[in-house]
């Protein structure tokens, strides 16, 4: 024994990885199966017998708990293979044909036990399926009746081998198609169906039955696909997980960005399918981008240059300010005792969760007033720039100054003691010594900031009626709202060119936060 | 340069930091402020250093009254606690900083940063980041960004609590070494007697905001005024136990129900005139296990320290702390019989607290 662990030492195998023997393995794989399976079992359980029902006692609608009692069911063999590859994984770096064998052995087990389950329970490819109870091919005609069932359905309504079908109701159908409508369909549903029989146009109603026919041949896809989920688990680089379970999550937001980028380029598109005008892929144009700059969408005549600057204005002044401000009201909240300071803490907090919403009325009669005020007025009233982004600035303030705050809170007093003591003034300290220290916190801050204010929409929206001073949001609505119909490829490249400078932004901010991190703001103290 | 501290209060709004301090700081001396945590230590020298405003009193660094002076302008320099390193500059920049605000010339602050980093042993650090330092390296910078500016008084706010014990007695000398060296007064604060008493030239001890003592080590350690200082100096620290002196015959003995110890003249005379029972003080190290001794206890328990055990022995309801050698291999609930060497008792006034001895 004693050597035994010794020669694993020196193979670097940990000591209680070492083999077991087979059967043992597949033992403890199948326990692992097993354990998944129950327990999925259980969560459908709690969801649709437990939890659903309570929540209908409420009075909420429980399709939530329908989906994820689904959901587990649908996830039980795949989560069960896990549990029976992950035993096989230890063996990956020393020995492949044990892993694979015994990660399928125990595939192919809990595949049987699970099917025979379903089989039991008419349930997965055992379910009974909606048919119309006869055999259909594909011809040249039509889809062709080859055989119907006795007493079945299709019978009863009156159809014959050798009709040929043509259209559900008006739209016609090819095999596809048909079995696509068929599937989605109820029992007991009433499909009318034309077809021809010789030279004769007939039509009949055929209602769906369900069938469950419990053949076995269709076992073999599902089986294939769990032996390659099974191979796959069996050889994922372990940190490959939780890569995969991101992009699983983003992928809706992923094809949302394929699907904008794709449409600015292409006429027309289906899914994210490039399409030209007479539906065939391709299509590809620059069209969408060159009416942005010439100035006309859809006969919607414009400039883009002063619409980019206004968004571009807000955006900057916006950032300034609020950087400017939030960090030296947040270093005073933080550092300094002064009668009111927490009333205005308190009172900041209160303004944030205060909804914009119900201000702009209120606001509107403030920048209409500060418009009278001569040489002020053209900076910051009713209809000017500066007066939009003061507004956004306010709102955008409290976050901003209890967010420098905690930063600042975070800064030991000793750092600032001692630039006092080495002789700087108390504002030189702010700039050399404090400031440096909350980078990461200010460039957050400027973000948020710089992003609020480039997609700034009702504010620019509301304080900018009828007027040039419109911004890239604003005049995105203005094109949904003005053209008809709408070429959603055309509004996806204003979109995009929206987004450009974000990017840029994003781009040189990542590196500096790299920095930032990697030359560590953490040292002392 | 001297520093004067008269009567000086400092208070946060009801909570005292400091109150009535009066220290006389002589030019180039090095002065400990020992006690225990939150006595007003970090309080006094940040009023020290002009980050608080003193709430009253009167503080002079030389003949010039700095209360109100900026703390820019008092030529301090100052080593905290957490080193306080500004950890966005490297370790060059750090030490020129102070330079740089005196708006030294560039070429100036190189060679004087290369000085101090040199004497410091940092020469090769320069470029670094505080983060990328150990412990005993940032300390050193901050010792250098402190001196690098040849302040008229230093400031050390427990230096060297977080280095390792080993590294603690380097620092300890050379901090020592470089402040006679140089000449500059310093004040030096800390809760660790060791450090106190064998780098200062003279001990303030506080406790809750008051100045207890101020004297020399020596003088603190043998003739300590008041029974919190008595018990405070010292490690391990002194035993207490409540006796009635008595004379007779021109002979006086402190006595309990368990003990009975003869006391020389000179130290027995005061508390035997005093009425009623007072606190004698007497230091482990003055009391030996010997096959001869007065006393008889047993051996409660016995912690090893190393070179010596430090045995806690029961007499009657007194227990004692002593220091044995650990060759001895003494074992809890052994029988012992224990000689004290009373010529180092102390006599504490129980109600005051003060020395009965020494005023
Ligand atoms: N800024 C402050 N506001 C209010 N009370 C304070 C402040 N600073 C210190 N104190 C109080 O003053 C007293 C003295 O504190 P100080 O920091 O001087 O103690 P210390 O002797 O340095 O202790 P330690 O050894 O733990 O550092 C403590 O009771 C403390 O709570
Ligand atoms: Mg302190």
């Amino acid at each position: 024994m004693k050597a035994r662990d010794a020669v694993f030492d020196t193979l670097k195998v940990k000591v209680d990885e070492r083999p077991q023997s087979l059967p043992q393995d597949l033992v403890e794989a199948l326990r692992l199966g097993a354990i998944s399976i129950l327990v999925l079992l259980i969560a459908a359980f709690l969801f649709s017998g437990v939890i659903g029902p309570l929540f209908a006692l409420g009075g909420v609608e429980e399709t939530v708990m329908d989906v994820l009692t689904r959901l587990s069911l649908l996830a039980l063999p795949f989560v069960a293979y896990i549990g029976g590859a992950s035993v096989a994984r230890r063996y990956t770096r020393s020995d492949i044909a044990r892993a694979l064998g015994l990660a399928f052995s125990s595939t192919v087990i809990l595949f049987a036990v699970i099917s025979a389950g379903y089989y039991v329970l008419d349930y997965g490819v055992f379910a009974p399926r909606q048919s119309l109870q006869m055999t259909l091919s594909q011809s040249e005609a039509g889809i062709r009746v080859d055989a119907v069932v006795a007493g079945g359905a299709a019978e009863t309504a009156g159809l014959q081998v050798g009709d040929v079908i043509s259209a559900i109701r008006r739209d016609a159908v090819d095999l596809d198609a048909f079995n696509r409508r068929l599937s989605q369909s109820k029992e007991g549903d009433p499909l009318r169906l034309r077809f021809k029989r010789g030279e004769e146009e007939l039509q009949e109603t055929v209602r769906v039955v369900l069938v469950s026919d419990k053949q076995l041949g269709a076992l073999w896809p599902g089986l294939a696909l769990a032996l390659a989920f099974t191979a796959i688990i069996v050889f994922l680089p372990g940190h490959w997980a939780p890569y995969i379970a991101l992009v699983g999550l983003l992928s809706p937001l992923i094809v949302g960005y394929f699907w904008v980028i794709i449409a600015t380029f292409s006429f027309r598109t289906e899914g994210l399918v490039p399409l030209d005008g007479n539906d065939n892929f391709g299509g590809f144009t620059l069209k969408n981008w060159e009416s942005i700059f010439v100035g006309n969408i859809a006969g919607l005549e414009f400039n883009i240059v002063p619409i980019f600057m206004t968004s571009l204005a807000i955006a900057v002044v916006m950032t300034f300010v609020v950087l400017l401000v939030s960090s030296m009201a947040g270093y005073a909240l933080s550092r300094m005792h002064f009668p009111g300071r927490r009333f205005f803490l308190s009172f900041t907090l209160i303004l944030h969760g205060f909804p914009a919403i119900t201000l702009l009325i209120p606001i509107f009669i403030v920048l209409l007033r500060l418009g009278n005020i001569p040489v002020i007025g053209e900076l910051i009233g009713f209809n000017t720039v500066g007066g939009i982004a003061l507004v956004m600035v306010a709102f955008q303030l409290p976050l901003g100054v209890w967010l420098m705050k905690g930063f600042f809170d975070n800064i030991p007093w000793d750092m600032e003691r001692s630039a006092l003591i080495d002789g700087a003034s108390r504002w030189r300290t702010y700039w050399e010594i404090l400031l440096p220290q909350i980078r990461p916190g200010l460039l957050a801050l400027g973000i948020f900031a710089f992003i609020g204010g480039w997609n700034a929409y009702i504010i620019p929206a509301t304080y900018s009626i009828g007027t040039g001073v419109s911004n890239l949001p604003v005049f995105l609505n203005e094109l949904i709202d003005e053209t008809a119909p709408v070429d959603w490829n055309q509004v996806a490249a204003v979109g995009l060119f929206q987004l450009i400078p974000i990017f840029i932004f994003f781009i040189f901010a990542q590196e500096y936060l790299l920095n930032i991190y990697a030359g560590g703001t953490k040292g002392s103290s | 340069m001297k520093v004067t501290i008269d009567n000086l209060s400092k208070k946060f709004g009801d909570v005292i930091g400091v109150e009535n301090l009066t220290l006389h700081i002589e030019d180039g001396e090095f002065v400990a402020f020992l006690g225990p945590s939150g006595c007003g230590k970090t309080t006094t020298l940040l009023t020290l250093a002009g980050i608080y405003k003193p709430t009253d009193g009167v503080i002079r660094f030389g003949e010039r009254v700095v209360n109100t002076v900026q703390p820019k302008d008092r030529n301090i320099g100052m080593v905290f606690q957490s080193y306080a390193l500004y950890p966005h500059m490297t370790v060059f920049q750090n030490i020129a900083y102070p330079l740089k605000l005196k708006k030294v010339s560039k070429a100036d602050q190189h060679d004087r940063v290369r000085q101090v980093a040199n004497v410091m042993g940092i020469g090769e650090l320069l470029d670094r980041r505080p983060g990328q330092l150990s412990g005993g390296q940032q300390q050193r910078v901050a010792l250098g960004r402190a001196l690098v500016k040849e302040p008229d008084v230093l400031l050390f706010d427990e230096p060297l609590s977080n280095l390792d014990a080993r590294l603690r007695l380097t620092m300890r000398g050379e901090i020592k070494h470089l402040q006679k060296d140089l000449g500059i007064t310093s004040i030096y604060v800390t809760h660790d007697q060791v450090e106190a008493m064998t780098m200062a030239d003279r001990i303030a001890v506080m406790s809750g905001g008051h100045l207890q003592a101020f004297d020399s080590p020596d003088e603190l350690y043998d003739r300590p005024k008041t029974q919190f200082v008595a018990g405070f100096v010292g490690n391990p620290p002194m035993n207490f136990v409540d006796v009635s002196v008595q004379a007779s015959n021109g002979r006086f003995f402190a006595e309990t129900e368990s003990l009975r110890l003869e006391v020389q003249a000179a130290r027995g005379a005061p508390p035997a005139s005093y009425d009623g029972p007072v606190v004698m003080g007497i230091r482990p190290e003055d009391i030996q296990i010997a096959s001869n001794g007065s006393v008889s206890g047993e051996i409660f328990v016995v912690e090893p320290l190393g070179r010596e055990d430090l045995i806690d022995v029961r007499v009657g309801r007194h227990s004692f702390l002593l220091l044995a050698d650990t060759e001895d291999r003494h074992q809890a609930g052994e029988r012992v019989s224990l000689a004290f060497d009373m010529e180092q008792a102390q006599f504490f006034d129980p109600k005051t607290e003060k020395s009965l001895l020494w005023q």
